[in-house]
């Protein structure tokens, strides 16, 4: 191996956190290798910085990595998303390089298997039963208990997870997790597609926990509190906020869940995001993922003070490269994103309002990231965000008031379909 | 210096884009409202979008000296932590030391942006030949030959185009469009591809700053999603 270690880095074609990623790379003294699932247009003239894997089938992307890593040894191996984080860890399996466990991916990634290792290890998780389309929906009706939620296997981000208080509305849900996951681009991830999950609803407030796996310790990176009520039917994520208003008490116990889950599971290394609730029962294990927070909410977690700050990304590829990390300790500062809430069905004309936006104070970012023209969809089918806001202040209380300003002087204009 | 100068072989219909341009802003000169939107690219670098028209060409500022003759210039370096400058058109980038917020600095330059402009001089002055320059018009010369041969032809398969807007200093600086502008894997191309190649094949090049606004892009070639 030379005397730069080679980073090869794993990023889905449509991730948002491309930049984030291979600006932190660039901080870093490291060979950086981009493996996508589709061709750029270099990949031929610069064979060494971009790969092309085939995500959709793992064991050709590990011979493909293996091919490319006797050519080019490679330090480490980092997913950015779920999907990834998986391919990651066979290929860093292959390699010889540290990893998660691959079985312990897997079962991260697939929510089932999820709630089946962690209440096996009696971790609180919604009490589940797991169903496929093909099955009566009547018959799963009649049986379920309510308030439940159903819960595509295979997707993420609270695409097709619909809430029914009632048989009734459990067969509207069930018609509209249908059409979701007939979809081609859904139905093309195999039988998996088919499988859904009814489990309990579980009442109270919802937080998200950004951690790092070391050697199996979780260092709890960020806890953040979604002050959005996430009651259903559709569970759209809006505002995250950091640090939590909760007290000591409340923040061991749900560090303390998602710490059990991680072990439960059987990962090792590397970020995780967690979601939980808590309630008078305490803390719920909602989802765990092996892998950072998404979209472009990284932007707002900062750790050390002054210049010699990192961010999030730089953190973990330091971890992955075995690189000192000079603070796991966020900044003193309150941070928050929203992410945008999709304004309504239909074609993106035009945003307004940006700038006064942008001047509410606290205020660091408008990020619009759809494109004029874009076709927006809601939730429960939506996958894509209009946008980030971002806020920085001396509170939580303040970050999340900045957010709500900024997002109220938005104005989308969208053209119904049809129009 | 080379205002305006589109990549060769793009022709009458990067000319076209640079005269739609040149209208844009004099219309813009109707309406007197200064407006200035701040675009933070990351925790070092922000891009200014301003509603008037700074500079018919591009200039960039490695240090405060350089700045002399400048007021927009001289006025951002006195922002504490400010250590580059890139003027191009109706856009400021502004690199700054450390990742505190650009919250703070933001108004600092847009206050400095305003108070230039509102001084009725020309904000930034046209870039006097140095003794550095011969060598940025050679090194401008090369790199414009490889966008041709090259890197235009390769992102055009992905209905891009790469734009040379000047090199300074040896630092090239380049405007993405079409299927490049805000797609989720720009940076990738950018980085991994069009500056390596740059890197590789005109060593004495020392980098690359994209001045794309990459919120305006219409048609990407990739759009991110959650999945």
């Amino acid at each position: 191996m030379g005397a730069r270690a080679r980073l090869l880095l794993l990023l889905p074609s449509t991730t948002y956190r491309a930049a984030a990623f291979v600006e932190a790379a660039r901080r870093l003294d490291v060979d950086l290798t981009v493996a996508s699932d589709r061709n750029s247009v270099f990949s031929g003239r610069e064979p060494e910085g971009l790969a092309t894997f085939d995500f959709a089938d793992r064991g050709r992307a590990v011979a493909q990595a293996a091919a490319f890593a006797a050519e080019h040894p490679v330090a480490a191996v980092v997913g950015v998303d779920d999907d990834t984080a998986i391919l990651a860890a066979a290929i860093a399996e292959a390699l010889g390089r540290p990893h998660n466990p691959l079985a312990a991916t897997l079962a991260a990634r697939n929510k089932l298997e999820q709630r089946r290792a962690l209440a096996a290890a009696r971790v609180p998780v919604p009490a589940f039963r797991d169903h496929g389309l093909d099955e009566d929906p009547r018959a799963v009706a009649r049986a379920a208990a309510y308030p439940c939620v159903l819960k595509p296997l295979c997707l993420s981000a609270s695409r097709g997870v619909i809430r029914a208080d009632t048989a009734e509305a459990f067969l509207a849900a069930h018609r509209t997790l249908t059409t979701i996951l007939e979809a081609p681009e859904v139905a093309a991830r195999g039988a998996e597609s088919r499988r859904y999950l009814v489990e309990a609803f579980v009442p109270g407030p919802e937080f998200a926990l950004e951690g790092l796996l070391e050697d199996g310790r979780l260092v709890v990176l960020a806890l953040f509190d979604k002050p959005d009520p996430l009651d259903g039917p559709y569970f759209e994520e809006t505002i995250y906020v950091t640090p939590t208003r909760l007290g000591e008490g409340a923040r061991r116990s749900l560090a303390d869940c998602a710490a059990r889950a991680a072990a439960a599971l059987g990962l090792v290394t590397g970020p995780v995001h967690v979601e939980l609730r808590l309630n008078d029962a305490g803390p719920w294990l909602i989802e765990l993922g092996a892998r950072p927070i998404g979209g472009r909410c990284s932007q707002v977690l900062r750790f050390g003070e002054g210049a010699g700050a990192i961010t999030l990304e730089e953190l973990l590829l330091r971890q992955a490269l075995g690189m000192r990390v000079p603070s796991f300790e966020r900044e003193a500062a309150a941070a928050g994103v929203m992410m945008i809430p999709v304004p309504g069905a239909g074609v993106l004309r035009a945003v307004r309002g940006v700038d006064a936006a942008r001047a509410v104070p606290g205020v660091e970012d408008v990020a619009i990231t759809a494109h004029r023209g874009q076709r927006m969809v809601p939730l429960p089918s939506g996958s894509q965000y209009p946008g980030f806001i971002f806020a920085r202040g001396a509170s939580a209380a303040g970050v999340e008031g900045a957010l709500r300003r900024a997002h109220a002087c938005l104005r989308f204009d969208v053209a119904a379909p049809g129009d | 210096m080379h205002p305006w100068v589109v990549t060769p072989g793009r022709g009458a219909q990067g000319q076209a884009r640079v005269d739609r341009d040149r209208a844009r802003w004099d219309n813009s000169f109707v309406d007197r409202e200064i407006r200035i939107t701040a675009e933070p690219i990351d925790g070092a670098r922000c891009r200014f979008v301003v509603s008037e028209p700074l500079l018919d060409g591009v200039r960039r500022f490695a240090t405060a000296e350089e700045a002399a003759g400048s007021p927009l210039a001289v006025a951002l370096f006195g922002i504490a932590g400010v250590r580059e400058v890139v003027v191009s058109g109706g856009t400021v980038t502004v690199t700054k030391e450390g990742p505190a917020p650009w919250a703070a600095t933001g108004k600092q330059v847009g206050a400095a942006i305003r108070s230039t402009l509102a001084s009725g001089v020309p904000p930034v002055a046209a870039a006097a030949p140095s003794a550095g320059s011969g060598g940025d018009e050679a090194l401008y010369s090369r790199v414009a030959d490889l966008f041709e041969a090259e890197i235009n032809p390769a992102v055009a398969r992905h209905g891009g185009f790469v734009e040379l807007i000047d090199v300074q200093d040896a630092i090239v600086m380049l405007r993405m469009g079409g299927g490049c502008q805000g797609c989720g894997m720009a940076d990738v191309t950018l980085r991994q591809g069009i500056e390596t190649a740059l890197r590789r094949r005109v060593p004495e090049i020392a980098g690359v700053v994209d001045i794309t606004d990459h919120s305006a892009g219409t048609n990407p070639y990739v759009a991110a999603s959650k999945k």
